[in-house]
C-alpha cells in the first residue's frame, strides 16, 4: 500500500513539474496544425500580429497571477486598468502636463488595488466578492464623476509622447510585445528573487501558517492587490497609446475572464502557492495561437467563444486533478 | 465474559485492531455491549476511544479481528451502512443542519417520498413526545440550545431505528441540569432495549450512568469492570497505570527557575479561556497538562497573538514585565514569542516548498529583512538545522509533504527556532510523530531550556509531561487548577486534577 502511495506521489509530482510544459506542448501542436493548414500562419508578420494581439492580456495576467498565487483573485483588475487610462486622459484634456496626468492615473489605479486590499485584509471579505464590488463601484465613479457620464475618453492630439509610444517599434517588434517582455522579467524577478515574492508564495500556500510564522499577512495582502493594480495601470497606458482612446465600458466586458483564463491555463493554481511567470507566458501563447488561428480560419465568433470556454474548463479540470483542494489533501493524509 | 452469557450481546468485537500507516491506533480489543446496557468507554486522549467508535459506526474498517453485530459478522463500508443496520452515533458537536427545522433534521436522509411540512412536523412531534422531549419540531436547529439539539439528534437516531447508539462526549458542553436530563434520556433508551456506548472524560458520569466500564490505554484494553464494583481511584489508576519507573521525574535534574519571562494574569478569551493565570520562567520547561478542550491551545494562541483576548477585563499578559497585547502573530514573533502549532498539516508548514525554503521562510518572517532572497543564507540555515535536528531526508530540496511525521515536525520546529525566540510554545510537540523522533524532540526541548530559553509545552500525553517538564500546570475548564514541581508530580495526581 505504501508503495502504491509512493508511486502516486511520484506520478503527481511528475505532472506537477511539467504543467507549463503541457500547455507549451499543446501550443506547439496547435501552432504546427495551423501552420500546415493555413498558408501564411507561420510567417514573421503573423507571429508578430499574434503576439501583439495577446500582449495586452498577457500583461494583465502577470498582475492577476501575483494575486492568484497568493490564493486571492482580482476581478476588478480591468477597473484598475481603465481608472489609470481614463484619469490620465481626462487630466490631459483638462490641461495637466503628461507626467502629472500619468501620475494621477497611477494614483487612480492604485486606489482600486489598495481599497481591494484593505477590504480583503481587514474586513476579511472573500476576494471574489470584494473585488466584484469594487469593480462595479469604480466603474460608476469613473463614468459618473470623472467622465461626467461619457463612456469614451479621447486622447488629445497634443499628447505626442503617449501617441509616439504606441507607434514605437524596435526591430519591427511592437511596443506592446516589448512591454509584455519587460513586465514578465520584472514580475519573475519579484516572485523568485525577493523576500516579498517568497511571502506571496507562502501566503498562497498556507495563509494560517504564514500568519503564525510572523509574516505580516495584512500589509502583504494590500501590497498584492496594489501590485496587481500597478500592472493593470501599465496595461492601461499601453491601451491608451495604441488605441488613442479609452472606453470605460471595457470594465463590463469579458476581458477579465480572458485574463483569468490565461492565468489558470498556464498552471497558476487557484489553490494558491503554485505557478509563476512561465505559466502565464505559456497560457498567453496558447490563447494567442488559438485565437489567431481561429480568426484566420474565419471561424464564427461564437465558435471561438466555445473553444475558449472548453479550454478554460479543461485547464480547471487539470488544475483540480493536480492540486486537490486542501481539505481533500488533508483527508487523504489521514 | 461471564456477564454477557446471560444476554446475547448486540455488538461484539474480537481482537479488534486498526492500523494507521503501520502504527496501531487500537490493537487486540475485545469489547461487547448488550441490548439495554450502557457501556462506558474511558481513557486518556489518544487511548483509542474514537478509533474504536469509528470502527463500530462504520467510519473505519478493522485491519484485523472481527465485528459481530446481532449475531452476524459484519464489515461496514460506510457510516450509512452501519446506520441502515441500526447503529447510530451522537456526536459531541452535533451533526445537524442548523438552517433546517428540527422536524426536517429528524427526517433528513429518510424523507418519505411524498410529504408536506405539516406531515413531517406531525410525525416529528409524535416521536419527540413519545420520548418526552419538549422540542418544537418547527424550530430551526440554529435556535436550539445544545441540550435540545442532542434531543433532536437522539430522536433522529430512534427514527432511523437505531438499536445501538454511541454517545461521544455528550456532556462536554452541557450544564449540570442538562446532564441530568441527558441521563434520564439514556435511562429511557436503556428501558427500550437500546444498547448504548458512552464515551466520556468525566469519570463520575461514567460511574453513575454505566452498567459496565471499559478502560483503554495506549490502544489496548486494560480491563472491563462493573460500574457498581469499582471506584474512581481504581479507574484513574487503570487509565494511567504505566510502568512507574519510566514516569518518575526524580531521576532527572529539575531545572531551577530563571528570570520571569511571561506572566499571564486573569486572561479571558472566548468561552474556552476563563481567568487563566500562570507564569513562565527562563531556562525551564513549564508544561500545561490537561484534557482537550481545557483552553490550553487557546491561551497559547492568545499569548502568541494568533487569537484575541477579551478587550475589556480580558486580563493582562506581561512579557519581561512589560504588558503586551498583540493584534497579530507578527508582533509576537518580533518580540521573541514563537508558537509551534499542534496541527502541522493545517497551519504548520508550506507544502509546496522544500525543507530549506520552509526554514528560510521562518527566518525571513522573523525579523526585518533585506529586500532580496539570499540563496546562500538559505542553504546555510537548512544545512545547520537539518544537522542539529537530524532531519532525515534524501536531500534538503525534498518537499516537506513527502517527509515522515517526525521529520515534518522537526522542519516546523526548525522554522520557528531560526527566529531566535526567548519564549517557545510547543503545542502537542510529538503528536503523530514516530517513537525515535519523540525522543529527539524531547531532547531538543530540554536543550532549549538549558540554553536559557523559556519553554512552554502543552501536552495531553502524561508520560511526555513527566519526562520533559520542570514545572507542571494542570488546566481544566479554562483555568489553571493545580501546579506541581516535576519532582512531586505523578500521573495519578495530574489526572486527578485534570478531570472533575
Amino acid at each position: 500500500m505504501s508503495q502504491a502511495q509512493a508511486m502516486n506521489v511520484k506520478r503527481r509530482q511528475k505532472i506537477d513539474v511539467s504543467q507549463e510544459q503541457i500547455v507549451l506542448g499543446v501550443t506547439a501542436v496547435l501552432f504546427a496544425f495551423f501552420a500546415i493548414r493555413l498558408p501564411g500562419f507561420a510567417s514573421y508578420g503573423n507571429i508578430i500580429t499574434l503576439l501583439n494581439s495577446v500582449a495586452q492580456l498577457g500583461i494583465l495576467a502577470l498582475g492577476a497571477a501575483i494575486v492568484v498565487i497568493a490564493r486571492g483573485i482580482d476581478l476588478s483588475q480591468i477597473a484598475s486598468m481603465a481608472a489609470g487610462a481614463v484619469v490620465t486622459t481626462v487630466a490631459i484634456q483638462s490641461g495637466h502636463g503628461i507626467a502629472a496626468a500619468m501620475a494621477l492615473g497611477l494614483m487612480a489605479s492604485l486606489a482600486v488595488g489598495v481599497v481591494n486590499g484593505l477590504i480583503i485584509a481587514f474586513i476579511e471579505i472573500p476576494a471574489l466578492f470584494a473585488t466584484l464590488a469594487t469593480n462595479i463601484l469604480f466603474y460608476g465613479l469613473l463614468r459618473g464623476y470623472v467622465q461626467k457620464g461619457q463612456s469614451i475618453a479621447y486622447l488629445p492630439k497634443d499628447a505626442t509622447s503617449i501617441i509616439d509610444l504606441g507607434r514605437l517599434r524596435v526591430f519591427d517588434i511592437p511596443i506592446s510585445v516589448l512591454i509584455f517582455t519587460v513586465m514578465a522579467v520584472l514580475v519573475h524577478l519579484l516572485l523568485t528573487r525577493t523576500v516579498l515574492g517568497r511571502f506571496i508564495y507562502a501566503h498562497g500556500d498556507n495563509p494560517e501558517a504564514a500568519r503564525l510564522s510572523g509574516v505580516p499577512v495584512r500589509p502583504l495582502t494590500i501590497l498584492e492587490y496594489a501590485l496587481s493594480a500597478v500592472v493593470a495601470y501599465v496595461a492601461g497606458i499601453l491601451l491608451l497609446s495604441t488605441t488613442l482612446s479609452v472606453d470605460s465600458d471595457i470594465i463590463n466586458s469579458t476581458m477579465i475572464f480572458n485574463v483569468i483564463l490565461i492565468v489558470v491555463l498556464g498552471g497558476v493554481s487557484l489553490v494558491g502557492g503554485r505557478g509563476g511567470v512561465f505559466s502565464v507566458v505559456a497560457g498567453t501563447l496558447l490563447i494567442g495561437t488559438m485565437l489567431n488561428g481561429l480568426t484566420i480560419m474565419n471561424v464564427n465568433n461564437l465558435v471561438a467563444d466555445m473553444a475558449r470556454g472548453a479550454v478554460l474548463m479543461a485547464a480547471i479540470l487539470l488544475d483540480n486533478r493536480l492540486h486537490p483542494r486542501n481539505e481533500e489533501t488533508a483527508r487523504q493524509g489521514e | 465474559m461471564n456477564d454477557t452469557a446471560m444476554v446475547e450481546p448486540a455488538l461484539r468485537l474480537r481482537g479488534a485492531t486498526k492500523l494507521y500507516q503501520g502504527t496501531a491506533a487500537i490493537s487486540d480489543i475485545d469489547f461487547d455491549v448488550a441490548p439495554g446496557e450502557v457501556h462506558a468507554l474511558v481513557g486518556e486522549n489518544g487511548a483509542g476511544k474514537s478509533t474504536l467508535c469509528k470502527v463500530i459506526c462504520g467510519a473505519a474498517t478493522l485491519s484485523a479481528g472481527e465485528l459481530i453485530y446481532e449475531g452476524k459478522k459484519r464489515a461496514f463500508d460506510s457510516p450509512q451502512d452501519a446506520l441502515n443496520l441500526g447503529i447510530a452515533m451522537v456526536y459531541q458537536e452535533t451533526s445537524l443542519v442548523p438552517t433546517m427545522t428540527a422536524a426536517q433534521n429528524i427526517h433528513l436522509g429518510r424523507e418519505p417520498m411524498f410529504s408536506t411540512h405539516k406531515s413531517l412536523n406531525i410525525r416529528a412531534q409524535h416521536l419527540l413526545q413519545s420520548m418526552n422531549f419538549s422540542v418544537d419540531p418547527k424550530a430551526l436547529v440554529s435556535t436550539l440550545g445544545t441540550a435540545k439539539r442532542q434531543m433532536v439528534e437522539i430522536t433522529r437516531a430512534i427514527y432511523f431505528g437505531a438499536r445501538l447508539i454511541i454517545f461521544d462526549e455528550p456532556s462536554a458542553s452541557l450544564t449540570p441540569e442538562e446532564i441530568q436530563h441527558l441521563f434520564l434520556l439514556i435511562e429511557d433508551l436503556r428501558r427500550r432495549g437500546v444498547a448504548v456506548i458512552y464515551i466520556s472524560h468525566a469519570l463520575e458520569e461514567a460511574l453513575s450512568i454505566a452498567d459496565r466500564i471499559t478502560v483503554l490505554r495506549d490502544g489496548r484494553k486494560v480491563r472491563t469492570v462493573r460500574a457498581s464494583e469499582t471506584t474512581r481511584d481504581e479507574i484513574v489508576r487503570m487509565m494511567v497505570g504505566r510502568e512507574v519507573a519510566r514516569t518518575r521525574a526524580s531521576e532527572r535534574r529539575i531545572r531551577d527557575r530563571g528570570e520571569l519571562v511571561l506572566s499571564v494574569d486573569n486572561v479571558v478569551s472566548g468561552t474556552m479561556v476563563r481567568n487563566m493565570t500562570f507564569k513562565v520562567f527562563a531556562g525551564q520547561v513549564t508544561t500545561i497538562a490537561g484534557l482537550v478542550g481545557s483552553g490550553r491551545t487557546e491561551i497559547a494562541k492568545v499569548i502568541a497573538g494568533a487569537m484575541k483576548r477579551r478587550r475589556l477585563r480580558g486580563g493582562t499578559i506581561k512579557l519581561d514585565n512589560r504588558p503586551v497585547r498583540y493584534r497579530v502573530p507578527t508582533q509576537g514573533v518580533r518580540d521573541g514569542i514563537v508558537y509551534v502549532t499542534e496541527d502541522r498539516k493545517m497551519d504548520g508548514f508550506f507544502e509546496t516548498m522544500s525543507i530549506s525554503e520552509n526554514i528560510y521562510l521562518g527566518y525571513l518572517a522573523g525579523q526585518r529583512q533585506p529586500l532580496l532572497v539570499s540563496r546562500k543564507r538559505e542553504r546555510e540555515l537548512a544545512r545547520n538545522w537539518s544537522d542539529k535536528l537530524q532531519i532525515a531526508a534524501i536531500n534538503r530540496d525534498a518537499r516537506v509533504i513527502e517527509l515522515s511525521g517526525g521529520n515534518q515536525q522537526k522542519v516546523v520546529i526548525a522554522k520557528s527556532m531560526v527566529q531566535k525566540p526567548k519564549l517557545v510554545i510547543f503545542d502537542e510537540p510529538t503528536r503523530g510523530v514516530d517513537v525515535g523522533a519523540i525522543e529527539e524532540i524531547h531532547k531538543l526541548i530540554g536543550k532549549l531550556a538549558d540554553e536559557g530559553v523559556a519553554v512552554l509545552v502543552i501536552s495531553s500525553y502524561l508520560p511526555e509531561v513527566l519526562s520533559v517538564s520542570d514545572r507542571i500546570l494542570v488546566a481544566r475548564g479554562g483555568r489553571i487548577v493545580e501546579q506541581f514541581d516535576a519532582s512531586a508530580a505523578t500521573e495519578e495526581k495530574i489526572m486527578f486534577a485534570a478531570i472533575h
